[in-house]
């Protein structure tokens, strides 16, 4: 339950920056219809308006990424096949995974009631890559040239071993639905870069293997309990990229200004009856959604991308809805002041066939995640953006169903797996964490999604344990109520 | 808590302080409710408090006796409390609060502190856990304003304040919010008109009344009622099926426009399974603890969600009646309130003992359901099952009397009368599985027969054995490796016809896999199969899955354990609607899972038996006599393929013959020879048919159902599922009145708690929602939490007199809002002064009337009312209206029943928006954007937000617009001969008056580029005016009516239109 009465910076700002407009436009009209049209501009020019009116941050130390680009990989990928490499499995192909190692973990109802758990090695050939030394997979050939860019997280862990609650809690910080998620605790906290564009975007990729596709709910991207506009706007590749941003056929940009300017004259007449200030909101509510009409055109085209763009991302890039047209989409949201960018890519949960889908997999966002970091570089923007890639578990080691040399199946994972973050004051070149010889379970520096959090709020300038949002007489917090770490080993 | 209890006989208005100002008045003496409590709560008590597990130093500031005890209060002493000694401190290691808590308090926090201790630090008990009396009604100095008790403590308030009521608002704006409030519609231009001549002193309270008896009232109190109830139309989680459960809130609806006493509905809604005698609408009722989220997610934890479903409907009730966030107990004490972690588990108790299973099934019907019939239904329905039991035992009679005469006929019947069972074709491949290998075979094979070439197939290992049919010979039972292949069968192109006929028998908890297959699971999964599914058989004919792929389903679940016939039969379409499954000979209902096969399914991996080539089998299902053909099965051939084994019996030598083999050949010869038994079965299964006929015309809803072993729950540590601590039963919080000893110690005993004339909240929190509704914020601003962090009441007098009026008045609803909307206070004109902004800015204290931005529904709602689009037709299936393309199938998985939304055409676009289908992954889209919930968790108070996606909404949306263009229709046909006449036609049903001179100039000024505009481009006009399925009125030029279009919605996007 949403609280009217707490205070909410991005609010005050609006409040403030409305009522500042009101004062200078003074006398019997709010604005006039020719202030107002002069308001209009396109995206780009308007965003200094904007960010004129914002509050001074309200982080708790100078941040270091002013952006996040969040790439979910839904499903959970293969820590084992990509960036956890354990060349001893070899040997023990078929063989059971030691009972010292499971030592009585529990398991998903998928493979409880196998009677073996025989030990499937990675097909897959690893290769040691760059300053940092980070082994990689053949099917990652192109992170492979860029591993010392990125922070890799051998040894992240979760409590939750189905996807939805693991989902929730990656996204959330707690495996019950009805939390912000993390891009509406960093709009709750850093606010606006550019009011003519969603603060938080949400995008979903579309996958070019469907066989064994995740749900994904809108749960995923609701701002719980902070207020609704914090929550993500879905960014759609197909139809209306903003639900309802175009105007219906046949009603034109002059056609919508002629129509606007009768309602703000019925608007101002309110306003003189009635003085309710919440008039005052809606004059403004509408030249936003007016300015937001030409900001989101501009935004989309991307006929303004060079052919450099399309041969770092590669040719899908031109095709919506593809995660390399998200990720290229992605760092234009950057550019323009959206705050929070989240990508979700799914089908990564390889119960079975990992030799059939896989590559298809890594085939969909390989290149564009190595595209993405190099273009936030040569702009000059990966130092204030933090990239993060990742599932919401591991896979296990032992096969899920009928195990050959060539193909194999794998349960879901919670004990470890691998995550990485690049740019956003993360430290490049850093591997952290390590796993058994079985990947199974982590031997050095655990990671836990909360310290995950905790580490991401330090980066966008918080201390996690005080940005807080108080609720039922609580201070809420992402990271909950077990204590979280942020993990120094992470940040440069 | 017992001297909380000791206190219940103080008047709870003296206990309290009105709310609203924080800082204390150096002049009066602090009150702890308002100037301590919030400082202890905010800085000390979350280690000092109720949880045992956090405190620290064993001290609890929140209770007096112990806080003085431990001296670090002593009253009247402020130097010598070692609370005020350890805030002042300048010692890090002593301060309090530590640096660590990260807490501070400020140099006038701490003054407060110590004159309350100077004082006597007195305590008071928390305001909502004394039981409310009736307070009496204040007098003012404007004794002339109030119109009834409400007046006297709103004006009481307002004249302690030194503000003014407005005045009474004009009878439009006043016909246009009371119409919006009670029903949630807009008034029709005729009952405006009605209202204004209406000369009568009670004209007001007449259309109050008028608007209580419509069915838009029902409507509009069940919408809010749903979001507390977390109702929808899917499961919420994972595959986010259908969930059929709109009786339920048809039930809501209903209940609200009878007036049904706010008890019986409470006991209903919580109970309504256990009530005596339980009807099928009481029992429908009982559908609000069905409403949460439920999973079917492989590999989920059956004990993990049937923990997680009692903590929810745990945390709605208490939510819902008594306004307590009891969730927080569910890993510690709480914190603030005096709720223990183990008091949670005890209230949980009540909701922990129903039959339903932890997995939802992804079925619409998840039982315990009940099958609700129309009225004209009833009475068969009620009468059926006992015919129906009649009928079962005439067929005992019939085959018992027939018993001699088959035995009779059996001594004469000889190896001829086998050829009844013989179908007319062998099949091409033939697997009689019945007989296993020898012993002392070292690689086991069986023989098969391949176009009537008999061959030897390696058998698996792991394959076992069990008896047959009726017991008749031996089947084999799939294994976990290895699988019967070979290459020369079953290679069968989309276009071509062929049949699978086999005995099979399911393992009693179901299986996944292929019986037979030849598919290349490798190649995304291209060829064919016939599959089970759980307890569900099916096949799939794939090119690559899932895209271009037919899957069929049974509906039902085949019985386990127990020997089938199946047959599944295809017809060379390449359509879901091509196969056919019979079970026992009869034909199996089925779903279409997958529909789009449009290339090729040949693929060059082997036929193999109990497997998929590259994945798992069916394992541990049995299966015998398996044919696999191409070609038509000729229907003869129904019957005869499931008799190999009565064909074998017949052959072999009487004396061999066992009991269970003559007692199959009984059956089948009854129902070959028998004519009294044919008749009886046919009688039977007409009843039965009847039934079902019945029942699938019925909506179902589901409903609870207690287990009959008493309830309890487990303490769980840190509320983790597995780690149970004690075993505790239903109880009540020791705050609370304690439980009735007589009362049962289920879910009606507790409905019955909630509802005793001393339980301090649930009035309250009724009474306070009601408020909210109407005036836009509670008199408690927090809702959904009458806890000691929520906020106190803004007129705490005026809360106790609803509540104890609400109860003493037999929990009548329509009445109490009858009193909210025929005082005074809400006649006030919404007209805001700037003092009044200033010093009141949200309205608490209700100085001028309410405004407040219309809910979801009401936005859409009101578009289409007065447009005249309206349909009011009143309950049934949830409806589809327009929707954006993609925003369910970006979220959904494919296997999804909702995956693909389906836009309903006609009359379902336009009915009231609480019948549009709620998928909880994805909320309908343009209610998402005016903060409708997503109805996963209750909600009891919306947000109300104005964000640009707003506006978006109500211009661009199909539904607006074409709601505009309906209206600008009726307006340039009815509206008068001028352009001011049909503005004003217009401005009159959306905003229920006429517009000002200036409004209507500065609206004509727009109309004239927009016509400008429009007729130099006719085809735009054209385009505008195609939005929307309504049918244009072609007799209208087009420019014109698209130029009107705009203006219509230009009035429809007002701020006063988008206001109640």
């Amino acid at each position: 339950m949403a609280q009217a009465y707490q205070h909410d910076p991005a609010d005050a700002a609006l409040r403030q920056a409305v009522s500042r407009r009101h004062f200078l436009a003074s006398g019997a009209h709010l604005l006039g219809a020719a202030s107002l049209a002069s308001l209009s501009g396109a995206g780009f020019a308007s965003k200094a308006l904007a960010s004129a009116a914002l509050p001074p941050s309200l982080t708790h130390h100078a941040p270091k990424a002013k952006n996040v680009i969040y790439l979910h990989m839904v499903g959970g990928p293969s820590q084992i096949d990509l960036y956890d490499y354990k060349p001893g499995m070899a040997e023990w192909f078929d063989k059971d995974l030691p009972e010292s190692i499971r030592n009585g973990q529990r398991l998903t109802t998928m493979t409880s009631g196998q009677s073996r758990f025989p030990i499937a090695p990675s097909k897959y050939k690893f290769e040691q890559c760059g300053q940092s030394g980070m082994w990689v997979s053949e099917l990652m050939p192109w992170m492979k040239k860029c591993v010392d860019d990125v922070a890799f997280v051998r040894s992240m862990h979760t409590d939750a071993i189905n996807h939805e609650p693991a989902i929730t809690l990656m996204q959330s910080g707690n495996q019950i639905p009805g939390r912000p998620c993390l891009g509406s605790w960093a709009s709750y906290g850093l606010g606006s870069l550019n009011e003519d564009l969603p603060t938080f975007v949400v995008m979903v990729a579309r996958s070019s293997n469907r066989e064994q596709i995740q749900a994904i709910s809108a749960r995923l991207w609701s701002s719980g309990f902070l207020p609704g506009k914090h929550a993500g706007v879905s960014f759609r590749s197909a139809g209306d990229p903003i639900l309802y941003i175009n105007d219906p056929p046949g009603v034109s940009r002059g056609t919508r200004r002629e129509m606007l300017d009768a309602v703000q004259a019925l608007n101002a007449s309110t306003w003189n009856q009635l003085g309710d200030p919440q008039t005052q909101t809606r004059v403004q509510q509408y030249e936003l959604a007016y300015r937001m009409q030409a900001s989101v055109p501009e935004l989309t085209d991307l006929t303004s991308e060079s052919a450099s763009t399309y041969e770092l991302y590669g040719e899908a890039a031109r095709e919506p809805g593809t995660f390399a047209n998200t990720a290229l989409m992605a760092r234009r949201m950057v550019e323009r002041g959206v705050r929070f960018v989240q990508i979700y890519h799914n089908n990564w949960d390889t119960h079975s066939n990992v030799s059939g889908r896989l590559p298809d997999q890594c085939g969909d966002v390989d290149q564009s995640c190595y595209a993405l970091i190099q273009d936030l570089k040569q702009r000059g923007l990966l130092d204030e953006t933090l990239v993060i890639w990742g599932g919401e578990f591991g896979r296990t080691i032992y096969s899920q169903g009928g195990l050959s040399a060539e193909n194999y199946g794998r349960d879901h994972h919670p004990r470890c797996f691998t995550m990485w973050m690049a740019g956003g004051g993360v430290k490049a070149g850093a591997i952290h964490g390590e796993t058994d010889e079985f990947s199974y379970n982590i031997t050095k520096d655990p990671v836990h999604v909360r310290d995950l959090h905790a580490t991401v709020l330090n980066l966008l300038g918080f201390d996690h344990e005080r940005f807080v949002y108080k609720r039922q007489g609580l201070d809420q917090k992402l990271t909950g109520v077990i204590p979280a770490r942020i993990v120094p080993e992470l940040i440069g | 808590m017992a001297g909380l209890r000791r206190l219940v006989r103080l008047s709870v208005v003296a206990a309290l302080a009105f709310g609203g100002t924080i800082a204390a008045h150096a002049a009066e003496p602090l009150r702890f409710n308002r100037d301590i409590r919030p400082i202890l709560f905010d800085a000390c008590v979350s280690c000092h408090g109720p949880d045992s597990a956090s405190r620290q130093a064993d001290l609890r500031l929140d209770q007096r006796d112990g806080a003085v005890e431990r001296g670090a209060i002593v009253p009247g002493d402020a130097d010598s409390s070692e609370m005020i000694r350890r805030i002042l401190s300048e010692d890090e290691s002593e301060r309090m609060p530590p640096p660590e808590a990260k807490k501070t308090l400020t140099i006038e926090q701490i003054e407060t502190l110590k004159r309350w201790v100077a004082e006597g630090a007195a305590y008071e008990p928390h305001w909502s856990f004394i039981p409310p009396a009736r307070p009496t009604p204040p007098q003012v100095a404007n004794s002339w304003w109030p119109r009834n008790e409400i007046d006297h403590f709103i004006a009481a308030r307002l004249e302690k304040e030194k503000l003014t009521p407005a005045p009474e608002a004009d009878r439009r704006a006043l016909a246009r919010r009371v119409s919006l409030d009670l029903t949630g519609l807009p008034p029709t231009a005729e009952q405006v008109q009605a209202f204004l001549d209406d000369p009568r002193a009670e004209a007001y309270e007449r259309l109050v009344d008028q608007l209580l008896e419509s069915p838009g009232w029902g409507e509009h109190r069940a919408r809010t009622w749903l979001d507390v109830a977390r109702y929808g139309d899917t499961h919420g989680i994972h595959f986010d099926n259908y969930r059929e459960m709109w009786k339920y809130r048809d039930w809501v609806i209903d209940a609200f426009n009878r007036n049904l006493p706010y008890d019986r509905f409470t006991l209903l809604n919580l109970a309504g399974d256990l009530v005596p005698g339980a009807t099928l609408d009481e029992r429908t009722a009982s559908g609000f603890n069905r409403c949460n989220i439920t999973t079917n997610e492989g590999g989920a934890i059956d004990e993990e969600y049937a923990v997680l479903y009692t903590r929810d409907r745990t945390e709605t009730t208490a939510l819902a009646w008594m306004g307590l966030t009891v969730g927080c107990a569910v890993c510690h004490d709480h914190k603030f309130d005096p709720v223990s972690q183990r008091e949670f588990y005890e209230l949980a108790a009540f909701f922990n003992n129903t039959t339903q299973r932890p997995m939802d099934g992804n079925v619409k019907d998840t039982p315990p359901m009940i099958v609700v019939p129309s009225e004209e239904d009833r009475a068969r329905w009620e009468t059926l099952p006992a015919q129906i039991a009649k009928a079962d035992s005439a067929i005992s009679t019939t085959r018992d009397a027939a018993r001699p005469h088959f035995e009779g006929w059996l001594a004469k019947a000889n190896p001829s009368d086998a050829a009844a069972f013989t179908p007319s074709q062998p099949g091409d491949f033939v697997a009689p599985l019945d007989q296993p290998p020898a012993a002392e075979e070292q690689a086991p094979t069986t023989a098969v027969a391949v176009l009537g070439q008999s061959r030897s197939l390696a058998l698996s290992p792991t394959t076992k054995w069990a008896d047959g049919p009726y017991g008749i010979g031996q089947a084999a039972v799939i294994g976990a490796t290895g699988a019967l292949e070979l290459l020369d069968a079953g290679a069968f192109e989309r276009d071509q016809p062929f049949y699978v006929s086999a005995w099979i028998k399911l393992p009693a908890a179901g299986a996944s896999g292929s019986i037979v297959a030849r598919m290349n699971e490798g190649d995304k999964h291209r060829g064919w199969d016939v599959w089970v599914e759980g307890k569900r058989i099916g096949a799939h004919l794939i090119h690559a899955w899932p895209d271009n792929a037919v899957k069929v389903l049974t509906k039902a679940e085949a019985p386990t354990d127990k020997w089938l016939h199946l047959i599944v039969t295809y017809d060379g379409t390449s359509k879901s609607s091509g196969y056919q499954v019979w079970i026992d000979g009869k034909p199996a209902p089925l779903d279409a899972k997958n529909d789009a096969l449009s290339e090729t399914t040949l693929t060059e991996v082997p036929l193999k038996i109990g497997q998929r080539n590259g994945g798992g089998g069916a394992t541990g299902v049995a299966v015998t006599d398996l044919r696999v053909s191409g070609g038509v099965l000729e229907e003869a051939d129904i019957h005869r393929l499931a008799g190999a084994p009565l064909a074998a019996s017949l052959r072999r030598n009487p004396a061999d013959r066992t009991p269970a083999e003559v007692d199959a050949l009984f059956e089948w010869w009854l129902t070959e020879f028998d004519n009294p038994h044919r008749e009886a079965v046919t009688h039977l299964a007409a009843l039965r048919a009847e039934l079902e006929a019945i029942k699938s015309r019925s909506p179902i809803t589901l409903v609870m159902q207690e287990r009959e072993t008493p309830a309890t729950a487990f303490v769980l540590n840190r509320g983790e599922y597995d780690q149970r601590l004690d075993e505790v039963k239903p109880d009540v919080p020791a705050v609370l009145p304690p439980f009735d000893d007589d009362a049962p110690r289920n879910r009606l005993g507790f409905a019955q708690w909630l509802l005793r004339d001393d339980h301090p909240l649930t009035a309250r929190v009724t009474v306070n929602r009601f408020w909210q509704e109407v005036f836009g914020t509670g008199l408690v601003s927090t809702a959904g939490d009458f806890g000691v962090s929520g906020q106190l009441p803004s007129h705490p007098e005026l809360l106790d007199w609803l509540a104890v009026e609400f109860r003493e008045s037999g929990w009548d609803v329509k009445r109490m809002y009858r009193l909210m909307v025929t005082s005074a206070t809400y006649r006030q004109s919404a007209t805001a002064t700037a003092e009044k902004v200033s010093r009141d800015p949200d309205n608490r204290w209700l100085s001028r009337g309410p405004r407040r931005r219309m809910d979801a529904e009401m936005v859409r709602d009101h578009a289409l009312a007065t447009s005249g689009l309206l349909v009011k037709r009143v309950g049934g299936p949830s409806v589809r209206p327009y929707q954006p393309p993609g925003v369910w199938e970006a979220v959904a998985m494919p296997e999804s029943d909702t995956r693909s939304y389906q836009q309903d055409e006609g009359e379902a676009l336009y009915r009231r928006s609480l019948y549009t289908f709620w998928k909880r992954a994805a909320p309908p889209a343009s209610m998402d954007v005016f903060n409708a919930p997503s109805r996963e968790t209750c909600t009891v108070t919306r947000e109300c937000t104005n964000t640009p996606l707003q506006a978006l909404v109500t211009l661009n949306d199909p539904q607006f617009i074409e709601a505009a263009r309906v209206l600008a229709q009726r307006a340039l046909h009815e509206g008068g001969a001028d352009d001011n006449a049909k503005l004003q036609w217009i401005a009159e049903r959306v905003l229920a008056r006429p517009l000002l001179e200036d409004e209507a100039i500065a609206v004509h000024k727009s109309l004239g580029p927009l016509l400008e505009h429009y007729g130099a481009d006719v085809a735009a006009a054209k385009q505008l005016l195609a939005v929307g399925e309504a049918p244009v009125d072609e007799s209208l030029p087009a420019d014109k009516l698209a130029a009107w279009t705009l203006i219509a919605s230009a009035i429809g996007n007002s701020d006063e239109a988008l206001n109640k």
